[in-house]
């Protein structure tokens, strides 16, 4: 049991976690916690926030136990969960006491359908399968998950796979919940959703433990919040000093700032040269899955030509898809696209239209840095690829693999070899998803760079920071979707 | 509407019956063994998969595999005598479609039908050890991860020119694997921790929600294959 910490009427009040001076390090060169000193009571609801890299996800893992159990390292110190040395007991005993929703959804399901994932704990902890049903069935009636239930989790948007993986934590009978940057995938409405979830678990008296960086959507409900910086704790803010912080202040300490609203009422800080005006227009699209009724229907969009264009909309209302169809990926749907007396099909867009996915990982095929920006030009050109990697700061990198790289560098390899191919138009889908403040920055200054040079952008996204730096148009996606796909979302 | 949850939902047979029909399948069908005189046992196990294509309403897949199957069955009847080499080698390659079709196809019917909930229960049930069990589920799991990847990188490709009849046609395989390879490697070790801080471990007791039995069907396809393997015994050791 937990030592007894005191009494509120008749409830005993625990200690749930303690960090007693804990230090660990992933490699030996870098400590990513360093004495890390942390009592966290039962019923708490704790944000632990700073940019990326700070040490966050580190924390939160030796709570759940991947650290030292999962995750190999040399750790000192002690971490007591639930009354518990954490490292001395097995991962399984952990994880009757620990729930922890990660944050990318596409990897954290063991089951391919919905209904078997939200039993899947319950299953390993052996309870009878009549106390699983019922359990089942009060999580999916309180959060209404009817619809979901029984569904492939490979046909489940991002935010819905999010919400079946707060729901199959919910559904377990753990006491602390934790939650890895659950926002990163999220849109304003995935968002609220997520508020719901977290109410239901302080309803019922759980430990809440949250790592992240867009941090205002959580202002109602946490108990304090912990700053971190290189593997320290450097600050700890009550929920009321956190709540008074200026828009500057927290993205002085790396943080997003953004205040929850909706993304169709931004309004636009980039500062706006005027382009020349001209416009391409995008002539009948439509696109719908085998055998259902249309996703979206187009049936003319004026896209301006050298603007960075922000197109939004809810999560699941088909962005991503728009973005495919609109660079010819999509066999099935026969949208032209006018520029000047041009119209370009399928396979012209394919060859005219860059995309920079939101998994950069899909994209990134050779074995340096510098041959992938030279698979893109029409001639090989070695002194050119090297000049567009100096622009964008990769000229160092030029013999390294590309998947060695981090994130953003890899984000500007891929952006490299657009340029090195020469389109005029370049698309981004999410390129700011899970990035803090600063990194968020690096993508706005790039996009505007390649406005600079006569690029016509065009992004998906929901980041809301995003679209007031960088976007010098936004385009609501909403006014194009179905009645039908209108209808799903309510 | 209030939700209820049905813990009997569950597909024609049984896991345990399907494991013995895909067992019965490769011995019959790819091994080919017993030959003329399993000739009637033979015609049924290649045409049963798309049988249970069509009952879960896979019409398109089902007729697909028949065509196909038909299609090289013929085509290779014809390319029996006096080949080129060429000739030869697509006689062969298509010989080789039509013993591994109808197992493939069966093979896809049982991880698309399987969950992976029943199919560790009913495992269990076999006394089979979890340190088999659990790995093999976890390449059930991974086969639709490895499908979408994949497609994801093909797309990639298309977009940047590099295709098959394009330039860089013979890179193009070796530029689809390093991706693949690399991403499926990042899901396994997500997949794998995720599954570990939920309490999946060897050597524990585990429920399932999951109401298994025999029905009806699975006696069918049980007599089916028990009785193939009796024939083939009689006519390897009687006559």
């Amino acid at each position: 049991m937990p030592e007894l910490l005191y009494l509120v009427g008749d409830r005993k009040v625990f200690y749930m976690i303690v960090f007693d001076n804990v230090s660990f390090q992933y490699t030996k060169e870098q400590e990513s916690l360093k004495n890390i000193a942390l009592t966290i009571n039962e019923g708490e609801v704790v944000l632990v926030c700073g940019p990326s890299g700070c040490g966050k996800s580190t924390l939160v893992r030796c709570v759940n136990g991947l650290i030292p159990h999962f995750y190999q390292g040399r750790m000192t110190g002690c971490v007591t969960v639930s009354g518990t040395d954490a490292s001395k007991t097995t991962l399984r005993k952990l994880s009757k006491h620990v729930g922890t929703v990660f944050q990318n959804p596409r990897s954290q399901f063991f089951n391919v359908d919905t209904t078997s994932e939200l039993a899947f704990g319950c299953e390993n902890f052996g309870l009878l399968p009549e106390d699983i049903e019922q359990r089942i069935n009060s999580v999916v009636n309180r959060h209404d998950l009817g619809k979901l239930m029984d569904r492939s989790i490979f046909k489940l948007s991002g935010g819905e796979k999010q919400k079946i993986a707060c729901a199959s934590i919910a559904v377990e009978p753990v006491d602390i919940v934790i939650l890895d940057e659950p926002s990163a995938n999220l849109d304003y409405t995935g968002i609220c959703e997520l508020q719901r979830m977290i109410e239901g678990w302080i309803e019922d008296h759980k430990t809440i433990l949250i790592a992240e960086h867009r941090i205002s959507y959580l202002f109602p409900y946490i108990t304090r919040a912990l700053l971190m910086n290189n593997g320290e704790i450097i600050k700890e803010f009550t929920a009321k000093e956190i709540r008074s912080l200026s828009e500057d202040e927290l993205q002085g300490l790396g943080l997003r700032a953004e205040r929850m609203q909706d993304p169709t009422d931004v309004k636009l800080t980039a500062d706006n040269k005027k382009s020349n005006g001209d416009k391409m227009i995008l002539l009948n699209m439509t696109y719908s899955y085998k055998g259902e009724k249309p996703v979206f229907n187009i049936p003319q969009m004026e896209i301006p030509m050298g603007e960075i264009i922000g197109i939004t909309g809810a999560n699941g209302a088909g962005k991503s898809t728009f973005l495919r169809c609109l660079c010819g990926m999509e066999r099935s749907c026969k949208a032209m696209l006018k520029i000047g007396n041009e119209l370009w099909n399928n396979k012209m867009r394919r060859r005219k239209i860059y995309m920079v996915m939101q998994d950069v990982n899909h994209q990134l095929f050779t074995d340096s840095v510098l041959e992938e920006v030279m698979i893109s030009q029409e001639a090989e050109d070695k002194t050119e690829a090297l000049d567009i990697l100096e622009t964008l700061d990769l000229k160092e990198y030029a013999d390294r693999h590309p998947l060695s790289l981090s994130g953003g560098q890899k984000q500007r390899v891929a952006v490299a070899s657009a340029i090195a191919s020469g389109r005029s138009i370049i698309l981004f889908d999410e390129p700011t998803s899970g990035l803090d403040y600063s990194h968020m920055l690096q993508v706005s200054e790039l996009l505007k760079k390649l406005r600079d040079n006569g690029k016509t952008v065009i992004i998906v996204t929901h980041d809301i920071e995003l679209i007031q730096n960088a976007c010098t148009v936004v385009i609501p996606f909403m006014q194009y979707t179905t009645e039908t796909q209108k209808e799903s979302e309510v | 509407m209030e939700y209820r949850l049905d813990r009997n939902v569950h597909s024609l047979l049984d896991p345990r019956t399907k494991l013995l029909l895909l067992f019965t399948s490769s011995v019959f069908v790819v091994g080919n063994a017993g030959e003329k005189q399993m000739i009637v046992f033979y015609w049924i196990l290649v045409y049963l998969p798309v049988f249970l294509l069509f009952i879960e309403k896979e019409w398109k897949a089902g007729f697909v595999a028949i065509a196909v199957y038909i299609g090289s069955f013929y085509a290779q009847l014809a390319l029996r005598h006096d080949l080129t080499a060429l000739e030869s080698a697509l006689a062969l390659m298509l010989y080789i479609i039509t013993k591994i079709l109808p197992t493939v196809i069966l093979a896809r019917y049982i991880v698309k039908t399987t969950k992976v909930s029943e199919f560790l229960a009913a495992m269990n049930r076999l006394h089979v050890t979890d340190k088999l069990t659990i790995p093999v589920s976890v390449i059930f799991r991974f086969f639709p991860t490895v499908v979408e990847e994949a497609k994801s990188i093909n797309d990639a490709m298309r977009m940047r020119g590099i295709e098959m009849g394009a330039k860089k046609a013979t890179e193009a395989v070796e530029y689809r694997m390093v991706p693949l390879i690399a991403s499926c490697s990042i899901i396994g070790e997500e997949l794998s921790a995720a599954a570990m801080t939920r309490g999946l471990d060897v050597g524990k007791k585990r429920s399932c929600i999951w109401n298994i039995r025999f029905g009806l069907f699975d006696f069918i396809i049980i007599a089916l294959c028990l009785s193939c393997f009796i024939w083939w015994g009689i006519g390897r050791f009687f006559i």
